[in-house]
């Protein structure tokens, strides 16, 4: 900036010519500066000020209009729900093959309170005490008292108790929401549901997370959001499965038998259409604990426990007998008893005679013959042949608990294991197990792998034995069921077949019981084109309408199998066949 | 620049004093923490005795130390600028170790009788000093780097104090406070325009670093911004107070629903329904009216100083009130643009209406500040 000189020298020097003092000069410019500075400075701080008022009444519009635009407004109300509804319905429901429910969730309440906020404390612990039966009031005030802010009173509660609750009118006692999970069946599949219980909780919402059965194995799909609360599926049909479970339970009180458990199975693709254990609990209500040993309500023994499976396992050596072209159904073999093999002696129930085909081995359930043929196919071609049945590993069932039922096979696999082995005894397996092998070997010989899920395609599995093998083991069951053991199991117009079981119970303390024993029927029906594998297992049974108690299967499974059959099978959709001796009364009426 | 000392004689004296007090703000000042009592009385149900009285109280207290700030001359305050900021650095450096905890922040010193907030008495402080210093800094100079650098740290150094508590909020309105003061202090438009350029440029670092290991904010302040971006997204959440508020001030209408008949900031709807969310009951209790009339009271308030700061040609003088102006103006309009969602939530009292003492006390006394250089300020030619 050029600055005018204070003292110009033009005027200085004139000034001086003039006899006047310079300094009046140089004061008066120094003045004309001062005032020239103020004025700028002026104008810049009324321009800054300027900008600032403009600022300010921006704000003050935008306030106002902001107010005016609210205040016009309707007020919205957040609607509680919309948001917690995200939370509480977010776990999906469990149906039936057919759509039916069998899991869904219910928004409950839980109760907590704040003491902080809590006006009367005495009073508060005096009702809750009164609407809630189990708390003690003593307990309740110390805690209100307590040095606590936050403590859960209930975890769920009922509308009615939340009203009781309401109208004690303290504020610090509230409510958060809760899903509940429901099984609006009660105890029907119980097993199969398993149950749920809260995972990691907290005011506004908790997780359900399942305990056991197919809760505990889908429950990250079940709680999956992006599956939009797609229903899980099952292959259980909820009405053969209530049929199945009142004629269980029936049979199980008439036989004496402590637990009892049926699988009613797809032949041809593995689906369980029915899983049945006794005695068994409302997974409402789920008792505390895990299933410990097998006198638990919560013990699967249908797929957890693993039993010496008897008798059934007969079919098996003769199907692979006859698939490795062994013997024939009309070979003879020698049956003649006792037969003793090194140090251990193998009985029949009763004396057969000399001799038996290879189809009456199974029909009458011949231990000796079996043995025979066992020690004609050999240890290893053997365990081969039970392995590939499934026999060595677990199940495929979508169940924590079939993960943990892992077959008991014996270490050292010698000529002695293979003849026991081979009439179902020193191998244990579940029942699950059983029926799996039992459809594979009825179905054409494709193996099978249990499943509950419905699923859109079945892929066959591997064959295992050829589809004549399966026709001659398929009419060998038939026949038991005709003229064998178990000939309580004829279904008028069902063809049952089937092989029966009876193995003693090992006794903990070494050895095996004389008078407990687990029952096994394996059926198929009908018998010459099987659409279903059906396994009821009683668990120390004892028929006492005659002189003597009976255990055997033939007297004890195999009558409640086939009650069971008399009432699922309508319910499955099979008609009734009609064999060839009734037509004459078509006939006759016709006539 | 000062030339007050050369016509101190024409400035009045002794009890005369008083007559010369800017009475008009005294009033509007009185006016609105009215407004406050009566809002206090209506949260609390009708009571007197639980928030309105004690802030009663408090104002009369701090009215007496108004008049007793206005009655001393204003060279006096100038002369104490850089005290009173180094007094306020040491407070906020000691509430750093001895604080009092409270709401999750050091904050409060106890003085027994009363909660001190430094941070509160850091607003009025720091004004003071920058305005000491461009009362002191020749004109020429005022936009040299080096004489902008000055005050630069003058305002960051208690600014990074508060933000450590943390308290966004003030550390915000110190930022805007200070820049203010230099704004009209005359330094060039160019370091502004470049501040607002950097500051653009961080906010759009803070959000692409979202979600990185290296991101520049906490999460719940993430969740604050978008809380403040869409309030539906959470509103049992952390939009809570936003939607609470938006419902009260919709339900207030045009008129409100009459004194002591608001339901939501009654029923427990809002918390802090008598500190920072106060306004939510005026709206709702008196609607638009009431609004906007506490929002003109205020605008008078600013009014008054502006034209005061005006006819005032002490430089210190002005600048202090306008200074006071723009964070008395800051104040109410950050709370008022929270509460109506307008900003995200920071807490940061509605002035002279919430309840709270160390606040009050701050205002009146700066207020005593602005009635000072309005009494002592120069006359004649």
């Amino acid at each position: 900036m050029m600055r005018r000189p204070l003292r110009p020298l033009a005027r200085i020097l004139d000034a001086r010519a003039k006899g006047e003092n310079p300094d009046a000069i140089e004061r008066e410019n120094l003045k004309a500066r001062h005032e020239q500075e103020r004025d700028q400075l002026r104008a810049q701080a009324e321009g800054r000020l300027l900008v600032l008022a403009v600022f300010f009444l921006c704000g003050f519009a935008i306030i106002g209009l902001r107010m005016g635009h609210l205040a016009g407004s309707d007020p919205v109300e957040p609607r509680a729900a919309t948001t917690t509804a995200k939370i509480l319905a977010a776990r999906a429901d469990i149906v039936d093959r057919k759509g039916r429910i069998l899991a869904t969730n219910l928004t409950t309440h839980s109760l907590y309170a704040q003491p902080p906020q809590m006006i009367d404390k005495e009073r508060a612990a005096a009702e809750l005490a009164r609407i809630f039966p189990d708390l003690d009031a003593e307990d309740l005030h110390k805690d209100f008292n307590g040095p606590r802010k936050f403590l859960w009173i209930k975890r769920r509660i009922s509308p009615e108790q939340q009203q009781a609750v309401h109208d004690i009118g303290d504020p610090g006692l509230r409510f958060g929401p809760r899903e509940m999970r429901l099984y609006p069946n009660g105890r029907l599949a119980a097993h199969v549901l398993g149950g749920a219980k809260f995972g990691r909780e907290g005011v506004l919402s908790a997780e359900v997370v399942g305990r056991a059965g197919v809760e505990k194995a889908f429950d990250a799909e079940l709680r999956d959001p992006g599956r939009a609360r797609e229903p899980l599926r099952l292959t259980i049909d909820l009405t053969v499965q209530a049929a199945v479970e009142r004629v269980l339970a029936g049979g199980m009180r008439l036989m004496n038998a402590r637990a009892a458990s049926a699988i009613l199975m797809d032949a041809e693709t593995g689906e369980v259409v029915s899983l049945v254990s006794l005695p068994d609990f409302d997974p409402n209500e789920r008792p505390r604990g895990g299933p410990r040993d097998d006198r638990s309500p919560l013990f699967n023994h249908a797929v957890q426990g693993v039993y010496e499976l008897g008798s059934t396992f007969k079919i098996f050596t003769a199907a692979q007998a006859i698939e490795d072209g062994l013997v024939s159904p009309q070979t003879v073999i020698d049956t003649k008893g006792p037969m003793t093999w090194g140090r251990h002696r193998i009985r029949d129930f009763r004396d057969y005679g000399p001799e038996l085909t290879v189809e009456d081995v199974i029909v009458k359930s011949s231990n000796i013959g079996t043995a025979r043929m066992a020690l004609m196919i050999g240890g290893e071609g053997q365990q081969a042949f039970l392995r590939r049945l499934g026999f060595f590993e677990t199940t495929a069932l979508e169940m924590p608990e079939a993960r943990v039922a892992r077959p008991l096979i014996p270490k050292r696999w010698s000529d002695i294991v293979t003849m026991t082995a081979s009439y179902g005894h020193g191998i244990s397996a579940s029942p699950m197990h059983l029926a799996a092998a039992y459809a594979t070997v009825v179905n054409g010989g494709r193996k099978v792998e249990p499943t509950l899920v419905v699923r859109e395609v079945h892929a066959p599995g591997e064959r295992v034995i050829s589809e004549e093998t399966s026709a001659i083991i398929r009419g060998m069951m038939r026949e038991a069921v005709v003229r064998g053991t178990a000939s309580f199991g004829e279904v008028p117009g069902y063809a049952v077949g089937g092989k029966t079981g009876t193995a003693d119970k090992p006794d903990p303390r070494g050895g095996y019981y004389e008078d407990k024993v687990i029952a096994t029927f394996a059926s198929i029906f009908p018998a010459h084109n099987p659409r279903y594998v059906l396994v009821v297992t009683l668990d120390e049974p004892e028929e006492t309408s005659g002189e003597e108690p009976r255990r055997t299967a033939g007297w004890t499974a195999v009558p409640v199998a086939a009650e069971i059959i008399r009432r699922a099978a309508p319910l499955l959709g099979l008609a009734p066949e009609i064999e060839d001796g009734s037509a004459v009364g078509v006939t006759l009426a016709a006539n | 620049m000062s030339y007050l000392e050369h016509s101190v004689k024409r400035v009045p004296t002794g009890a005369r004093k008083i007559l010369y007090l800017n009475w008009p703000l005294i009033l509007l000042i009185a006016a609105v923490a009215s407004i406050g009592f009566l809002m206090l009385v209506s949260v609390a149900g009708g009571r007197v005795d639980r928030w309105a009285e004690p802030q009663m109280i408090r104002f009369v207290m701090g009215m007496v130390a108004m008049f007793i700030v206005a009655m001393v001359p204003i060279w006096f305050w100038r002369n104490m600028a850089g005290l009173a900021y180094l007094f306020s650095l040491a407070l906020l450096v000691f509430v750093e170790f001895f604080g009092v905890t409270g709401m999750g922040a050091q904050r409060w010193i106890d003085l027994g009788f009363m909660r001190l907030q430094p941070s509160e008495v850091t607003k009025i402080t720091l004004v003071m000093i920058l305005a000491a210093y461009y009362d002191w800094l020749p004109l020429n100079k005022v936009s040299h780097p080096l004489w902008v650098l000055i005050p630069v740290a003058i305002i960051l150094i208690p600014t990074a104090l508060v933000l450590k508590q943390p308290d966004l909020g003030t550390a915000i309105l110190l930022l805007a406070g200070g820049g203010i003061v230099m704004f009209l202090a005359g330094v060039s438009w160019w370091y502004f325009g470049a501040v607002a350029a950097a500051g653009v440029g961080l906010v759009s670092a803070v959000f692409a670093s979202r979600g990185t290991d290296w991101q520049l904010i906490k999460d719940y302040q993430f969740r604050r911004i978008d809380t403040f971006l869409d309030p539906a997204s959470d509103p049992l959440g952390a939009g809570y107070h936003i939607t609470q508020s938006k419902i009260a001030l919709g339900s207030g209408g045009w008129t409100g629903r009459g004194f002591m008949q608001g339901t939501q900031s009654r029923l427990n709807f809002l918390p802090e329904k008598h500190t920072d969310f106060i306004f939510t009951t005026l709206a709702e209790e008196f609607g638009f009216i009431g609004g906007i009339s506490l929002l003109i009271l205020y605008g008078l308030i600013i009014l008054f100083c502006v034209v005061s700061a005006f006819g005032n040609r002490d430089r210190f003088g002005a600048l202090l009130t306008l200074g006071i102006a723009a964070a008395f103006f800051l104040f109410f309009a950050v709370n008022m643009s929270m509460v109506m969602g307008l900003a995200p939530v920071v807490g940061v009292p509605l002035p002279l209406v919430s309840f709270g003492g160390s606040a009050m006390l701050v205002l009146l006394v700066a207020f005593g500040l602005v009635q000072s250089a309005h009494v002592h300020r120069p006359r004649g030619s």
